[in-house]
């Protein structure tokens, strides 16, 4: 468990580091849900790259060369890399972006870190020899597209992805498989450490690099723990969000490209648009009708993403445990 | 009297249908579409039969979802 108090002070230290840089450099971004639209900056992912990076070394060394930790740490950092790229200079075309995130899911398939035996819900234990690999190309653009859809608030893509690590770490720990629960924990522990300087008024953005490293990380600990079920099903806000925006877009866009914005400020708080043409998002239903405080909408959004997490749980307990 | 409350039970009431959908969902495509792609029946027409209808399924079952939730934001929460 060293590790992860290693990840939670290295990304608590670093993250003022991280500040400075992102002022120094003006790798910035408006903070638009704010009437005074102040810049932040949006180097807060390398903090949670920082820890969780040294909090997996440690475990690699200590394990003596753990491949799956070793297929865990490359993939979240070729993911965090092609976020960082859209940091600094601008956002990639939206539908050459799943095919670089494909990267991200090469780690995985050499080093072999993963089962193609899933659990499936009524059917019990399946052999997708021949699937599963391609169904592993395809989990790391929408699992890191689907995170990055909801970092749209102060400490909203860490309030969402916290009950991902706490729910995995949870049915690791049930099932005695530790090294995957310290996974978990370490980004989990990475994650919080990061929150009082996320959370309202946030003093740092996670970035894109923030969240693409978590979404590859999340599609790992998925992949090399077997709680693909449960993964699905607990990212359900997140996969939502994302396949309603590219449905109401009419396809893979930017979100700048939309006519109208989803959600509006009044008086400094939050209001669905009744736009038509505007995206259809989590946020935009959950303020219909009605004005809503960002801190109130990220608690929201904390308690959606709860909700689902248990209901992974509850499926992995009932549907899958018994078949592994 | 609409409220944040309201909106979150909405959505909660929506994701709990998806949940069991996609549990039914999941085993449909499991014994129709990687079936036929993992085993290679010898029937080509059932083979491909099944193929068809593990993806109308699927396909239906997120056309269904969007659909829904169109409808839950345009004629419940945006009303």
């Amino acid at each position: 468990m060293l590790e992860v108090l290693a990840a939670f002070l290295a990304a608590l230290l670093s993250t003022p580091i991280a500040i400075r840089i992102g002022k120094a450099l003006k790798i910035e971004g408006v903070d638009v849900h704010k009437p005074w639209r102040p810049r932040v900056p949006k180097t807060g992912g390398l903090a949670l790259i920082a820890g969780s990076s040294l909090a997996i070394l440690i475990y690699i060394v200590g394990s003596h060369g753990d491949s799956a930790a070793a297929a865990l740490l490359i993939s979240s950092l070729i993911a965090a890399s092609i976020g960082l790229v859209e940091d600094v200079r601008e956002e990639i075309d939206p539908r050459l972006k799943p095919l670089l995130l494909i990267l991200a899911a090469l780690p995985i398939l050499f080093l072999g870190t993963f089962t193609p035996r899933p659990v499936i819900p009524f059917l019990g234990r399946s052999r997708l020899y021949k699937v599963y690999p391609v169904m592993i190309l395809l989990a790391y653009p929408i699992v890191c597209n689907a995170v990055n859809s909801l970092d749209v608030l102060n400490g909203s893509m860490i309030a969402t992805s916290a009950p991902f690590f706490a729910m995995s770490a949870v049915i690791f720990y049930l099932r005695g498989d530790y090294p995957s629960m310290i996974f978990s924990l370490i980004m989990l522990a990475s994650l919080l450490a990061i929150l009082p300087y996320n959370r309202y008024p946030a003093k740092v953005f996670l970035g894109n690099s923030g969240s693409l490293f978590t979404g590859a990380a999340m599609a790992s600990i998925a992949i090399i723990g077997r709680i693909e079920i449960a993964a699905i099903i607990t990212l359900l806000p997140q996969i939502m969000n994302e396949m309603h925006v590219i449905f109401s877009l009419g396809g893979i866009k930017s979100a700048k490209q939309a006519k109208s914005r989803p959600v509006e400020i009044e008086n400094g708080k939050l209001k669905a648009s009744r736009d038509k043409s505007a995206p259809i998002t989590l946020l935009r239903m959950l303020c219909a009708e009605v004005l809503v405080d960002e801190r109130q909408a990220v608690r929201a959004m904390a308690f959606l993403a709860s909700f689902t997490a248990l209901l992974g749980l509850i499926t992995d307990l009932v549907f899958v445990e018994g078949f592994l | 009297m609409t409220s944040l409350k309201r909106n979150l039970a909405a959505v909660l009431a929506l994701i709990l249908l998806v949940w069991v959908s996609f549990l039914a969902v999941s085993y449909v495509i499991s014994v129709t579409v990687f079936y036929t792609l993992e085993h290679y029946p010898r029937d080509i027409v059932l083979s491909v039969l099944r193929v068809v209808i593990g993806l109308s399924i699927a396909g239906a079952w997120i056309i269904g979802w969007y659909a829904l939730t169109k409808i839950w934001l345009y004629k419940v929460l945006l009303k």
